[in-house]
């Protein structure tokens, strides 16, 4: 339901700010990008359509709070169809990275583990230029399970079997352990400091 | 810029779970005698995780910097990797400002727009062309293959090279091999669910699921792909996706470069078709 006392007008204006969320007032709630969406099979009630109609609207806090944000798998099937070049696969991310800094900011609790992911899987590319499987892995899973050690035990369990078909296959050798490192790493770190949204 | 030598960018699986995709890319390129010129110190291309796409620019800016130096155009054979330097290239060229934003970071982002970045798809049957790559072929492989392009090479629209609903250089690639393309249109350009393994994996093994429930309908003896992470998903995860769901799929899944090479009369070995997860004899026995 809409309570109209506690819209936030000026969210679309925020959201537009965000690079990849300019297209979104070019939306007419048309329902292509839900109609067209795989997750749609998966998951009953999963919308795009309304999240986009709900930020046009100004409810900020239940778009940001939105469990959907964090299952978008960014597979552009919306993005393609969409009538009016709302960009929805661009828009969402935009959407996804406002709702992290509200959580940085300590105002709002997101449940989903895909923030933490993205970011060790950054940490990787800041220190090492190059994804290192290992290191992403390590970083995720003791953040997500509080310590090292719960760490290791819930990788080990999800990635166990995994790990040794393709140790088997020799491509998860002694080489693999460690990273693979760009030569210029400093650069790496630069773009990581100096790029992204509000460090103009 | 020469149409026959190319600045080789092949993306960080290409020396762990993708290691076969980069070995029969190798070997074809050798074997249709174009030059892949690795690009020197290259880095992530920032992958589906980095969200930010000014930062996806930058990462980039560098890269595509290194191939200008080269003096070459970009080929990779991951999709993931083509849509991120492709979209960089298409937003640096185009912004004067960006350039300049980038540029004052770091020296090596010095980029002046003058590479071309593509898939190793758009390459092979665009660039080199079916016409020379059928004067080559010495092999048939006479398997029913289901052509599975994923996300980024029908859309979106400003990167993709083939169509969104309907694409069709792979099936074309396959026909020259002498295989069958199965009917796979509603399946092949659906997601593997790769971008939601390590975070929602009760969603991406369903998706993979699919992708591969319905290459065994339609009668497929393999999938072709042209992408890292849906061979992660569909290969190398294939066991787990078969546990999980209690079923039994056993569908080889071969890089479309393995393929075609396999038609070129390249070595099983070479190819690395004994590094896919699923076992390939099957494939490498329809060779005739």
């Amino acid at each position: 339901m809409i309570k109209t006392w506690e819209l936030e007008p000026n969210f679309k204006y925020e959201i537009m700010k965000e690079p990849g969320g300019e297209h979104l007032t070019s939306c007419f709630q048309c329902s292509t990008c839900t109609l067209g969406c795989p997750l749609t099979e998966i998951i009953p009630g999963y919308n795009p359509r309304k999240i986009i109609q709900m930020s046009l609207l100004g409810m900020r806090k239940e778009v940001l709070s939105n469990p959907d944000l964090w299952v978008c798998l960014i597979c552009q099937t919306c993005t393609a169809r969409c009538p009016q070049d709302v960009r929805i696969a661009d828009l969402l991310g935009a959407i996804r990275r406002i709702a992290e800094r509200e959580e940085e900011a300590g105002r709002l609790k997101i449940d989903s583990v895909r923030p933490r992911f993205d970011k060790a899987f950054m940490h990787q590319l800041e220190k090492y230029g190059r994804l290192y499987d290992f290191g992403l892995a390590k970083e995720y899973y003791t953040g997500r399970e509080g310590s090292f050690f719960k760490g290791m035990m819930a990788m080990s369990k999800d990635y166990k079997e995994f790990g040794m078909r393709l140790f088997k296959k020799g491509k998860m050798g002694p080489k693999a352990l460690f990273p693979e490192k760009v030569k210029d790493r400093e650069v790496m770190k630069k773009i990581f400091e100096q790029m992204g949204a509000g460090k103009k | 810029m020469s149409e026959r030598k190319y600045a080789y960018y092949p993306g960080c699986p290409s020396g762990t779970t993708a290691m076969e995709q980069d070995m029969s890319m190798k070997a074809v390129f050798e074997k249709l005698g174009i030059e892949l010129e690795e690009m020197e110190d290259w880095n992530c291309c920032g992958a589906a995780e980095v969200e930010d796409p000014e930062i996806v620019y930058a990462l980039n800016a560098r890269n595509l910097a290194i191939a200008e130096k080269q003096g070459l155009n970009i080929v990779t054979p991951c999709s993931i990797c083509y849509y991120n330097l492709s979209r960089s290239n298409i937003a640096l060229k185009g912004d004067e400002e960006l350039r300049a934003r980038v540029r004052s970071i770091d020296a090596s982002l010095t980029y002046n727009g003058g590479v071309e970045v593509k898939h190793v798809l758009d390459v092979l049957v665009n660039d080199i062309g079916v016409e020379e790559l059928s004067s080559k072929v010495e092999k048939k492989v006479e398997a029913k293959v289901a052509p599975y392009y994923g996300c980024y090479i029908g859309r979106p629209p400003e990167t993709a090279f083939d169509d969104p609903d309907a694409p069709g250089l792979m099936d074309r690639l396959i026909e020259l091999t002498g295989g069958e393309v199965v009917p796979y249109n509603y399946t092949k350009t659906k997601c593997c669910g790769g971008p939601l393994m390590m975070t929602r994996q009760d969603i991406a093994f369903e998706m993979a699921r699919k992708v591969l429930e319905e290459a065994k309908n339609a009668g497929a003896d393999c999938i072709a792909l042209a992408c890292p992470l849906c061979g992660m998903m569909l290969d190398a995860k294939q066991p787990d996706i078969e546990e999980a769901f209690g079923i039994e799929i056993g569908m080889p899944v071969l890089y479309i470069t393995q393929l075609l090479g396999l038609a070129l009369g390249i070595d099983s070995g070479k190819l690395g078709l004994n590094k896919n997860i699923v076992d390939t004899k099957d494939i490498i026995g329809k060779v005739v």
